[in-house]
């Protein structure tokens, strides 16, 4: 073999194992920036009034980057409460056999940690709020419920709380639900609970 | 020269097969849509809420809005309970699919196969290569 044979050879051949690697970290995109934007400005003069049942249209959890449409919930067959389609870009979704955001009760919104191959589901990061931190719901009759975070739970679906999550309350509560903890299977072990108090109204 | 155009001819060949290879990656069928039969919002619940328009002083009657019946009828008829969550579902939420196990596998493959393809390429190439020289071109 010649020195330029040679050569090429080695080139043809370093060219294709650069052009093999670089494939597969193409998915790898970020997720979406969090925490930069700033808490809405809270409407203090409006009272945590209890608002008369519209459906959610919209989602908004600044401190966790999500901004969602709502879309409705119902039952799976077998009972247990259906989820949101398992789609590129997901959406949260609301139980309607619940009180609507801002009513008097528990009102419950569901979405996915991770859509399968399609990657980060949209409460991907809701394991990270906290205690305080803002969720704004914006109902189909325009007017928006702003709630506080008032506790975060990750409990095994073995012992899902229904009590805790779907019993009644005295006052206007926000029930925000994911999956979380270690993959079994195709799923996951544990559900993170966030629970939110009705904070303020706006028409 | 004609050694080198054959060669720059298998580079490119080889490049174009390694960079196949990764493109199938999105072409796993794992992915299972759910069926969404969820209807896009529509507040068609008539009294579905009977406790927090109780204490309004009914001014406003109720909406006598079209009841757009938006839940799925596989839904088992149970009447409400009659609490504040009319229906309390049973168990705890899906809301989590991995493909992370299964997608692993499929990678490990494509990479085997991207590794194949490049070798079977190279062999080739020297293959070309050693006959054009064996033959005097």
């Amino acid at each position: 073999m010649t020195p330029l044979s040679r050569r090429t050879f080695a080139t043809a051949a370093l060219a294709a194992v650069l052009v093999g690697c670089g494939g597969p970290q193409a998915h790898q995109s970020a997720a979406a920036g969090s925490g930069s934007t700033p808490p809405p400005s809270s409407t203090s003069a409006n009272a945590a009034h209890a608002l008369r049942r519209s459906t959610p249209v919209r989602l908004r959890i600044p401190a966790i980057g999500v901004d969602t449409p709502v879309i409705r919930l119902g039952l799976a067959p077998d009972g247990s409460v259906q989820v949101p389609p398992i789609t590129a870009h997901d959406r949260a979704g609301w139980y309607g056999h619940s009180p609507t955001p801002g009513q008097v009760g528990p009102s419950v919104i569901l979405g996915h940690v991770t859509v399968g191959s399609y990657g980060d589901g949209v409460f991907r990061h809701l394991a990270q709020l906290h205690q305080g931190d803002r969720i704004t719901a914006r109902l189909e009759n325009g007017t928006k419920a702003a709630f506080t975070v008032s506790a975060v739970r990750t409990v095994a679906k073995a012992d899902f709380p229904a009590d805790d999550v779907y019993g009644d309350v005295d006052r206007p509560e926000l029930r925000l639900i994911t999956c979380a903890g270690p993959r079994t299977g195709d799923g996951y072990r544990d559900n993170v609970i966030v629970f939110a108090t009705l904070s303020s109204t706006s028409p | 020269m004609r050694r080198t155009v054959l060669s720059s001819l298998a580079l490119a060949c080889t490049a174009v097969l390694a960079g196949t290879v990764p493109a199938f990656a999105d072409a796993s069928p794992t992915a299972e849509p759910v069926p969404a039969t969820s209807s896009p919002a529509h507040t068609a619940t008539p009294s579905a809420a009977p406790t927090a328009e109780a204490s309004a002083p009914s001014a406003v009657p109720p909406r006598p809005t079209p009841s757009v019946s938006s839940v799925p009828s596989a839904e088992p008829s149970r009447p409400p309970a009659g609490g504040q969550v009319s229906v309390v579902p049973k168990g705890a939420p899906d809301t989590g699919v991995t493909a992370a196990s299964s997608g692993s596998g499929n990678q490990g493959a494509l990479i085997g196969g991207g590794a194949a393809a490049v070798l079977a390429a190279g062999g080739a190439t020297v293959f070309v290569v050693r006959r054009r020289r064996a033959t005097g071109a």
